[in-house]
């Protein structure tokens, strides 16, 4: 029994930190921009696709694949800042959630085109086979995808807080106006903050496509659980967005574990609107002012 | 030529029709009220599943299950509009769309009642009072006469005030509060009226398609919706038939991309967004030439009775504190103001002073203490009523909406329609020195003073007891500050109370009859402006800002 | 009016008659989570139209269905203006339950191969189903589960959808007729990705078997974590797994002992009429395929056939396809009356070695049609 709970929080880890990379990009975005990019679950999507795509060219195993996944995902982040962000400065936050839509809309249909709509698998990170710990089956991938994760939000945690482009993008995501006043150019920095956000959903994409599968539908949920990950976290708060993942994760592999799958999304939405309603500033209390 | 409709092009149309509905509905609670809902889709859906459900199951007619499937979402718009409409944009998007996906797992999942996945088939074309509405020029006649007459019925609602009073709630929510607009009240009245648009539209549909399935109550319909709204234009009626019209045959059109035409579908969405923020209907307004209305002439209203000096005070409030996070922004602060009287507010930056102001206009709540109005308790009153007891007020930058005339700007404040609020305006405009020619302008191309005495003059439309104005001399000139100055003397004169935050000593100090300081969120001196100017406090506490 | 609607149906009929060729529009979902189904389903189509028996010349277009009825009830409406002699209608069964009665005021048979066991039984004479629905397909599954595997308490594991609601329901049905009732049965969602929590609840409930009826993503993503988990009891899957884009997930060591129900397993081989078909879908398609794309091109040749044979109005057409047997290359098809064509089943299991499947027993002719 405890093996299988074990088994089962190694899992809920596993999604949890795919998760956490999710919400990650998308409160990084929410931060510099106040804006709440809607194609970030079909970012994850692309993600998977480009690193199928790659592997085809290049057979390496994912660990050697991931850093290209990361920097051709960063373009498109940029990309996406350029046709869905830029042009919509100055009009209300909800312009760029509807333009976000609009992109997540052409990513999937992309995919559909492109790849066809099978189930398709990205390269294992590491190769097949598992530990076998106490009578515990600890599969490789699992174990990389929850170190990777955590390697990764560690890296952005550092770019943020030691290093000088990390202040300037603090600094832009805490005041626009001030920043420029301080010679910051925004612009660049905010393009970045895209590329950085989406990178890190590209990383995500690859780590859930091999072990989860990626078709071109499943954007949705991904950017729905980020978007649960965030408010029960703390809008804008970054700790809280990686935190709020876990719980997520958790939260689903316990209930559907206990009761049934229905229920732990009815009961995850319920739990959501609950937290809305009596604690809005989420569990850990909001970052971000309410600028959206 | 239009006889030459085959039946691909009238179901299309009438297809258009029936999206037509719910877009109509998500204009008011997306376009007006501004608050983006992910619901109207499940609104939909509820409405077809709610007639199909009755009409096989229980063999209810059209007369009966019409009725029905509009009453089923707008139950579910009451039910939950209590938690979730208060809720500030991203939150309300995920509320919405978390009881959207209720809603449809629902749908999946009570196989008993909704047929799970499969849905329901078999679903009657409408019988209207035993005569059936066949498919084809019947069913779109009856479809289209549906739309025209929403739309005619929402065209009457906003056209006036109710339009440019929704424009203020979006542009500037405190303001719309400050003029004793009921936020709650009018985003309720939206967001029903939308789930009662969508669930009539979601009836048609599903007579149309005779089948309902979850499919009716996805993200794609919900997505679908505010597509038609951006692209059609979310504010203006016309944009709910353009942009059903134009999405539903969009996707046909596109059929020739075969496997790319969900990607042209989002990119038609993305270029409308970026391109025509106000979408068709809104672009075609704009190429219109529309005259702005004259302005009429000034009629005062009757004055109210103001309470005179020796009533007691006016404004009394008693210990109040309040923080934020972990500072204490007021401390145990105690002040009266009587009828007639300018109290000036001074204090260095962070000091607390428009603190007060808020708590006083109700925006928040006090920790802890007292506010009165002639003797009754407003602390715990919401900032609509409190306007609506009388009390105005300005802000340091005017909230007012650029695109909006500065004779409407002061009507909405007036509470009745337009028509009669103008004249009424027009008067209040005089008193603070603006003609007819500039009332007519839109705000957005007043200079800065003139927008000063806009929104002043919309704090004195709506015949205050108190006015609380905060910084009202910043940014103006020498002259339009003396003029400032007589303008709220005479207003005193008349027995109005006057609460004035400002920084500029020499005019304020000309012109209250007592003055407070606050520094650090308590109260440090409060006295004739002679001997404010003398404490030491009030010296060392401006010595310390200026070192 | 009537007197006009049948006039204009006269004249409609007659020009039909008079045209060389016939038009077969297929209308199947390219976009959307069925898509894989759809382009099996169309490429089966499209191999039946391209080379058509001698006598008969076929038009066809194909149309997107995508996801919801919407869309395939547009794109039947649209297709009516070629005053077609049959639809290749989607295998979405909420699509077909749209296009149905429609179809019955046009007079147009469909030809499908979807599995829900609904759309035959809305006493609509113009639907034609050449894939086993869940009545025939289910049976085979459950019989061979207790019958074969001899075993007494299965697990019901199926997706919430409208395949694996009515699979469930078949399957349920079938498993208490047989004298054992499940022991454990959930719905998951599609977009579910960790399944060890009712893997966990299978093991639990004491199961000596598991059922499957789930979409091809979640059917891999079930057998791996069974794999990796170490489920110990078989597994008899629905026909996903018999996809080869789907068995291309997994491992070979992850598919040992897996079995699966499925109309045909075209990829495992046969006679030499379906191997030259194999090699032909092969070269037209660059892919492999599977028992969707074997069953619409029988479908649809069957069509074809009866049209060269001289049915060459929708309702000649129907009378046809209602009496007629038909050899095709999957099986034999013929109507029980209510529009079932197909009524054989094969379980097919993989050994660990390969992704290819053995075909291990034939159900033929389960509901005594034949």
């Amino acid at each position: 029994m405890t093996t299988l709970l074990l088994q089962l929080l190694l899992n809920a880890l596993a999604l949890g930190a795919a998760y956490a990379l999710i919400a990650l990009g998308f409160v990084l975005v929410l931060n510099a921009t106040s804006a709440v990019n809607f194609a970030q679950g079909d970012m994850v999507m692309a993600g998977g696709y480009v690193a199928i795509a790659l592997a085809a060219v290049l057979p390496l195993p994912g660990i050697a694949l991931l850093p290209v996944v990361a920097v051709l995902m960063a373009a498109l982040g940029a990309l996406l800042s350029l046709l869905a962000y830029f042009p919509l400065i100055g009009r209300p936050p909800v312009a760029v959630f509807i333009s976000t839509i609009a992109l997540g809309v052409m990513l999937e249909g992309s995919a559909n085109a492109i790849f066809g709509a099978e189930p398709r698998a990205a390269p294992a990170l590491v190769g097949a086979g598992a530990i076998e710990l106490a009578g515990i089956h600890l599969p490789y991938q699992r174990l990389a995808i929850v170190a990777l994760a955590s390697l990764l939000i560690l890296l952005q945690h550092l770019l943020f807080a030691k290093t000088q482009l990390g202040r300037r993008l603090r600094a832009v995501a805490q005041d626009r106006e001030m920043a420029r006043a301080l010679g910051i150019a925004a612009a660049p920095l905010i393009a970045g903050t895209f590329a950085l956000g989406t990178g890190l959903a590209g990383a995500a994409g690859l780590l859930l496509a091999n072990e989860w599968f990626v078709t071109p539908t499943e954007g949705t949920n991904y950017i729905l659980k980020a978007y649960i990950a965030v408010t029960i976290g703390g809008w804008g708060s970054v700790p809280g967005a990686v935190v709020g993942a876990l719980l997520v994760a958790l939260f689903e592999v316990g209930v559907s574990s206990a009761l049934s799958y229905s229920v732990a999304t009815a009961l995850l939405y319920a739990a959501v609107l609950a937290i809305l309603f009596f604690r809005p500033q989420g569990i850990f209390g909001e970052a971000a002012q309410a600028r959206a | 030529m239009s006889l030459e409709l085959g039946p691909y092009e009238l179901r299309l149309l009438t297809v258009a029709g029936c999206y037509a509905l719910p877009v109509l509905g998500y204009q008011l609670v997306f376009g007006h009220a501004g608050a983006l809902s992910l619901a109207q889709g499940a609104f939909f859906g509820l409405g077809a599943y709610a007639t199909a459900l009755l009409a096989t199951r229980w063999g209810w007619g059209f007369l009966a299950t019409f009725p029905a499937s509009i009453l089923v979402p707008v139950a579910l718009a009451a039910l939950v509009a209590a938690p979730v409409l208060r809720l500030r944009s991203h939150y309300f998007a995920l509320a919405t769309l978390g009881i959207a996906q209720v809603v449809l797992l629902a749908a999946v999942n009570w196989t008993e009642l909704t047929g799970g996945a499969n849905g329901l088939a078999g679903v009657p074309g409408v019988v209207f009072a035993g005569v059936p509405v066949p498919r084809g020029w019947p069913m779109l006649a009856l479809v289209w006469g549906l739309v025209l007459a929403v739309m005619l019925a929402s065209h009457l609602a906003l056209r006036g005030r109710w339009s440019r009073a929704f424009a203020l709630l979006r542009a500037r929510p405190l303001a719309a509060a400050a003029i004793g607009l009921d936020e709650g009240r009018m985003r309720l009245a939206a967001f029903l009226a939308s789930a009662a648009c969508a669930g009539a539209g979601g009836a048609l549909y599903v007579h149309t398609l005779r089948v309902v399935s979850p499919e009716a109550l996805g993200f794609p319909v919900m997505v679908a919706c505010l597509a038609m709204s951006v692209i059609g234009g979310a504010k203006h009626v016309l944009g709910a038939p353009l942009g059903a019209l134009l999405l539903v045959h969009l996707p046909e059109w596109f059929r020739f991309l075969d496997l790319y035409r969900n990607v042209a579908y989002g990119a038609a969405l993305l270029a409308a967004i970026v391109l025509a923020p106000s979408g068709i209907a809104g672009a075609l307004a704009r190429a219109l030439p529309r005259r702005a209305a004259p302005a009429p002439k000034p009629q005062a209203p009757p004055a109210p009775r103001r309470p005179r000096a020796d009533e007691g005070p006016l404004l009394a409030i008693d210990g109040l504190a309040k923080s934020f996070g972990g500072v204490r922004a007021l401390d145990g602060v105690a002040l009266s103001l009587r009828p007639g009287e300018i109290l000036g507010l001074i204090g260095p930056n962070g000091s607390g002073k428009t603190t007060l102001l808020n708590l006083v206009s109700g925006f928040e709540t006090p920790d802890r203490g007292a506010i009165r109005l002639a003797g009754a308790r407003i602390d715990a009153m919401p900032p609509h009523a409190i306007a609506r007891s009388g009390v105005g007020r300005t802000f340091q930058t005017p909230a007012l909406v650029e695109e909006m005339s500065a004779l409407d700007a002061v009507s909405l404040a007036r509470g009745k329609e337009l028509v009669a609020a103008r004249p009424e305006a027009m008067h209040f405009l005089a008193e603070v020195g603006i003609g007819a020619e500039a009332a007519a302008e839109k705000v957005g191309r007043l200079p800065f003073g003139l927008r000063r005495r806009v929104e002043l003059a919309r704090a004195l439309a709506l015949q205050p007891r108190l006015l609380l104005l905060d910084e009202p001399a910043s940014g103006l000139t020498a002259g339009e500050r003396e003029a400032l100055g007589n303008l709220l003397r005479r207003l005193a004169g008349q027995g109005l109370g006057l609460l004035v935050v400002e920084h500029d000593m020499p005019f304020l100090l000309g012109l209250a009859h007592r003055v407070a300081c606050l520094d650090e969120g308590r109260l440090i001196a409060l006295g004739t402006p002679a001997e404010v100017r003398r404490a030491p406090a009030v010296i060392a506490a401006y010595l310390g800002e200026a070192a | 009016m009537q007197r006009l609607v049948l006039a204009c149906l006269l004249v409609l009929f007659s020009t039909a008659v008079r045209a060389q060729d016939v038009s077969i529009p297929v209308l199947v979902p390219l976009t959307g989570f069925l898509s894989l189904e759809g382009q099996s389903q169309r490429n089966g189509a499209l191999l039946a139209l391209r080379n058509p028996p001698p006598g008969i010349t076929p038009r066809f277009e194909v149309a997107d269905t995508g996801v919801s009825p919407e869309i395939a009830v547009n794109a039947f409406e649209k297709a009516l203006g070629s005053r077609p002699l049959a639809v290749v209608a989607s295998m979405l069964g909420t699509q077909m339950l749209a296009m149905m009665p429609l179809a019955a005021e046009a007079k147009v048979p469909l030809v499908t191969v979807s599995g829900t066991a609904k759309i035959t039984e809305m006493g609509n004479p113009w639907v034609f189903r050449f894939f086993p629905g869940d009545a025939v397909v289910k049976t085979a599954q459950a019989r061979y589960v207790i019958e074969e595997l001899g075993k007494r308490r299965p697990a019901i594991v199926y997706q919430t959808t409208a395949y694996g609601q009515s699979g469930r329901e078949h399957l349920d049905a079938m498993f208490r007729k047989l004298g054992a009732p499940p022991v454990f049965e959930e719905g998951i969602g599609v977009d579910v990705k960790d399944l060890l929590p009712v893997l966990a609840k299978v093991s639990a409930s004491g199961a000596d078997v598991l059922a499957l009826q789930l979409h091809a993503p979640s059917t891999a993503l079930l057998i791996r974590q069974a794999a990796s988990m170490g489920l110990g009891i078989p597994i008899v899957a629905g026909s996903a797994i018999h996809q080869p884009s789907t068995a291309a997930l997994l491992e070979p060591r992850e598919l040992a002992g897996i079995c699966a129900e499925s109309a045909a397993s075209p990829i495992s081989g046969g006679s030499a009429a379906l191997e030259a078909w194999i090699e032909e879908y092969r070269k037209e398609f660059q892919s492999e395929p599977d028992a969707y794309a074997l069953a619409q091109y029988d479908g649809t040749m069957m069509v074809l056939r009866e049209a060269a044979a001289g049915a060459r109005t929708p309702e000649a057409l129907a009378r046809a396809l209602s009496s007629a047997r038909y050899e095709g290359l999957a099986m034999t098809y013929k109507s029980d009356g209510r529009g079932n064509m197909a009524h054989s089943a094969v379980i097919l299991c993989y050994d660990g070695t390969s992704r290819v499947p053995q075909i291990v027993k034939r159900y033929d002719n389960i509901d005594g049609v034949l």
